[in-house]
């Protein structure tokens, strides 16, 4: 349907109040932060190599929360719908990925 | 929304071609699905042919290869999968209250992408033999080393483009079910068919993205020399098997859901009972889900994954009962004291009830591991998967489709030959299936093509092919049955049972192109039989009447799904020598594979640039009733 006049009570609105645009600033430094350590990790070498691929591994989980939930909204109202969509995805792909593969290789 | 565009309307044939209202699509869905049905249906028969005496050699053991695989993967993807979907176009955005589904134009985008990849699928008879691999298409076997012919390309590249069609419209469903619900109607107020067909939706999210890229990597293996699945270069044949059963398992229950939605919705409204333990019901459908992701490898018992494996995905299957068992009790503790009615549509959900059980309790006895290695590739397999795929689900659908048909084409089918058709189906399906449970336990495997005389085989196997025509005599009733309604004139009550207690109800029969003039007011469960219990006629508006916001149809869906079609063909026959020059050139060089291609991009492209902002319905004609579907 796209009659945009009566869809439903019960119906998830968008709400995107007016917060300004200090969070997003923050939010874009922190992300620019991030990405920057990441870059700093590797060119700045180092003995050892499991480090490096641990402070990657960190940084980029960070970042996928600020991106989640700074630009795509999860962190607002009204959206738990696909915060409960993503988590459950997640969790079942990582079930069979790791089952999967433990039983097959070790 | 003031840009009111006057509309084009096609007719006849391009009416249907360019449509993306829902219950046109449903229609649609019914028709496709019911051509892939008949031609597996065909191909069961003639399987129980081959089987029905000793040494028969009614076909080749190539050709009954080709038949049992074309019947598992046609039933399955293309014959139950297409009438759920029918069933929920034709239902839920009634349900819910709501003029249409979420995305329309994807709503046409799925059908015809599952319509294409399934007659690409059937092409393969004709064009150079069928997939024989069967219809989990097991490596090596699938492998090009095993499996010479072009079927299982057929296989691989039909199902993919069919596949999409399902993720399409379970994303659909999920977005219409969350965002269009009726004012008053929150979850816990939804219609339990609305409820399965959510879950289910979910389910095809999560579940088909691992068949697509099993599909891929198949794919490449064969038509691109990869080595995935191949152990010389490294590949692992078992990754076939987890890919397909992490796919596989959670699609028996993508089909089984939807049924018990319909069994849930037959059983209360015949029984004019609520549907008892509605919450229980809510969380046995989610429970169902979630450990329907945690078993797959319950399929794989006998790869070698140790015991402890196969003792965890045992006890997780086992459970499984548990939900399962809620659902049974709370059917029948909705019939008990009820109003009964035993019309075709419930004699067929109470058909479902003890069948199902039957298949549930020989789930459970193959879910112990140990005695799974006794049952293990032997027509109990057989027999268990029948009983809740055909007498769960298609019972199901046959419920469903004699409950909703007065609601889809404004006819009702006849009761007389509704019974005859149960009666004659429900015994010929024991009849076929019953007595596979024994021929399993004493020693007879499945799949294969024929069987020494004198092993205690021979009379089961003709018992068995006895029950099948019988079920195929039921079908033909039904076919029967639907000719004849459509002799009669269209004209039926909004409520032609008496009985509705959804909002489907409340509506004419068949519903307007716009289902609601005005979005009704949801004020509990089962909203329409709280209105009558308060002595209201119809539901209370929720809205004014206003101008409808509807959209345009289009033609772009279609022309996607054959350029998806033609690249698939044009792929599938890149390194092969037609013995002409021509066509080997167009083929060789992704010529077929790039025309293809280039009407879906071009499609695409055409959809994107030109903003269709669909036209309205204006009050005048609403209250002329000058407009009708």
């Amino acid at each position: 349907m796209t009659n945009h006049d009566s869809n439903g009570g019960a119906a998830v609105k968008h709400r995107h109040r007016h917060e300004g645009p200090q969070k997003h600033v923050v939010a874009f430094i922190f992300s620019i932060a991030l990405t920057l350590i990441a870059f700093a990790a590797v060119a700045a070498g180092g003995v050892n190599t499991a480090f490096t691929v641990l402070i990657l591994l960190v940084m980029a989980v960070l970042q996928v929360l600020v991106q989640l939930g700074y630009w795509m909204h999860l962190k607002d109202k009204g959206h738990m719908i696909p915060i409960i969509f993503m988590a459950g995805g997640f969790f079942v792909a990582a079930t069979a990925v790791v089952a999967a593969l433990y039983w097959m290789w070790w | 929304m003031a840009h009111a565009h006057s509309v084009k309307r096609h007719k006849g044939l391009m009416d249907w071609l360019t449509t993306v209202d829902h219950k046109k699509i449903a229609i649609l869905y019914l028709l496709a699905g019911g051509l892939f049905f008949g031609i597996g249906g065909i191909e069961a028969l003639l399987i129980r042919v081959q089987l029905a005496k000793p040494m028969n050699d009614f076909v080749t053991a190539q050709q009954f290869n080709e038949l049992i695989t074309m019947h598992g993967t046609t039933m399955i993807f293309l014959g139950v999968m297409p009438v759920i979907f029918a069933l929920m176009n034709a239902v839920i955005p009634l349900q819910i209250g709501a003029r249409d589904v979420a995305f329309p134009f994807l709503n046409a985008l799925g059908f015809w992408t599952f319509l294409f990849g399934g007659l690409l699928l059937n092409l393969s008879w004709i064009m150079g033999g069928a997939p024989d691999a069967g219809w989990t298409s097991y490596t090596p076997l699938s492998s090009t080393t095993y499996s010479l012919t072009h079927g299982v390309d057929f296989y691989t590249i039909g199902l993919q483009i069919a596949g999409l069609g399902t993720l399409i419209g379970g994303i659909n469903f999920l977005a219409t079910i969350i965002t269009m619900r009726a004012p008053g109607m929150s979850y816990m107020r939804m219609p339990m068919f609305t409820w399965t067909t959510f879950v289910t939706s979910a389910m095809i999210l999560f579940a088909f993205p691992a068949i697509t890229v099993g599909l891929v990597l198949l794919t490449f293996d064969r038509i691109l020399g990869a080595n995935f699945f191949n152990v010389e270069a490294g590949g692992n044949p078992v990754l076939w098997q987890h890919i397909f059963w992490i796919f596989g398992h959670p699609e028996v229950y993508i089909l089984i859901l939807p049924a018990f939605g319909v069994i849930s919705e037959v059983v209360s409204t015949f029984s004019r009972k609520r549907l008892f333990g509605y919450s229980s019901m809510v969380f046995a459908t989610i429970l169902i889900a979630f450990l329907g992701f945690m078993v797959w490898a319950h399929h794989m018992f006998t790869t070698g994954m140790g015991p402890v494996a196969n003792a965890l995905f045992s006890i997780a299957t086992m459970l499984i009962a548990v939900p399962t068992g809620i659902k049974i009790f709370n059917w029948l503790f909705t019939m008990w004291g009820g109003q009964i009615t035993f019309n075709t549509a419930n004699l067929f959900a109470s058909g479902f009830i003890p069948t199902f059980v039957m298949g549930g309790v020989t789930g459970v006895m193959l879910a112990s591991a140990p005695a799974d290695y006794q049952y293990h590739d032997t027509y109990f397999v057989v027999a268990h998967f029948h009983y809740v795929i055909v007498g769960g689900l298609v019972l199901g659908l046959f419920a469903g489709l004699h409950y909703w048909w007065p609601k889809m084409f404004g006819r009702m089918l006849n009761e007389k030959l509704g019974k005859w058709e149960f009666w004659t189906f429900i015994i010929g399906f024991h009849l076929t299936f019953f007595v596979q449970h024994f021929l399993g336990l004493i020693g007879m495997q499945r799949r294969v093509f024929t069987y020494l005389p004198n092993q205690g085989f021979d009379l089961m196997n003709l018992v068995s092919t006895v029950g099948a025509f019988l079920m195929g005599v039921g079908v033909i009733i039904f076919l029967v049955n639907i000719a004849i309604s459509f002799k009669k004139p269209v004209g039926l009550p909004d409520d032609p049972w008496g009985d509705g207690r959804t909002l489907e109800w409340s509506i004419p029969s068949p519903p307007p192109e716009y289902n609601f003039k005005q979005t009704p007011l949801v004020r509990g469960i089962d909203a329409l039989w709280k209105e009558k219990v308060a002595g209201h006629t119809e539901m209370t508006p929720a809205e004014p009447v206003g101008p409808i916001h509807m959209p345009s149809p289009t033609i772009l869906p279609f022309l996607m799904s054959v350029g998806l079609f033609i690249a698939g063909l044009g792929f599938m026959f890149t390194s092969d020598d037609f013995g002409n020059s021509f066509l080997n050139f167009i083929f060789s060089n992704y010529i077929v594979t790039g025309i293809g291609l280039a009407i879906t991009l071009g499609s695409m492209l055409l959809r994107s640039l030109f903003d269709d902002h669909g036209w309205h319905i204006e009050p005048e004609e609403l209250n002329n009733k000058g407009v009708k579907a």
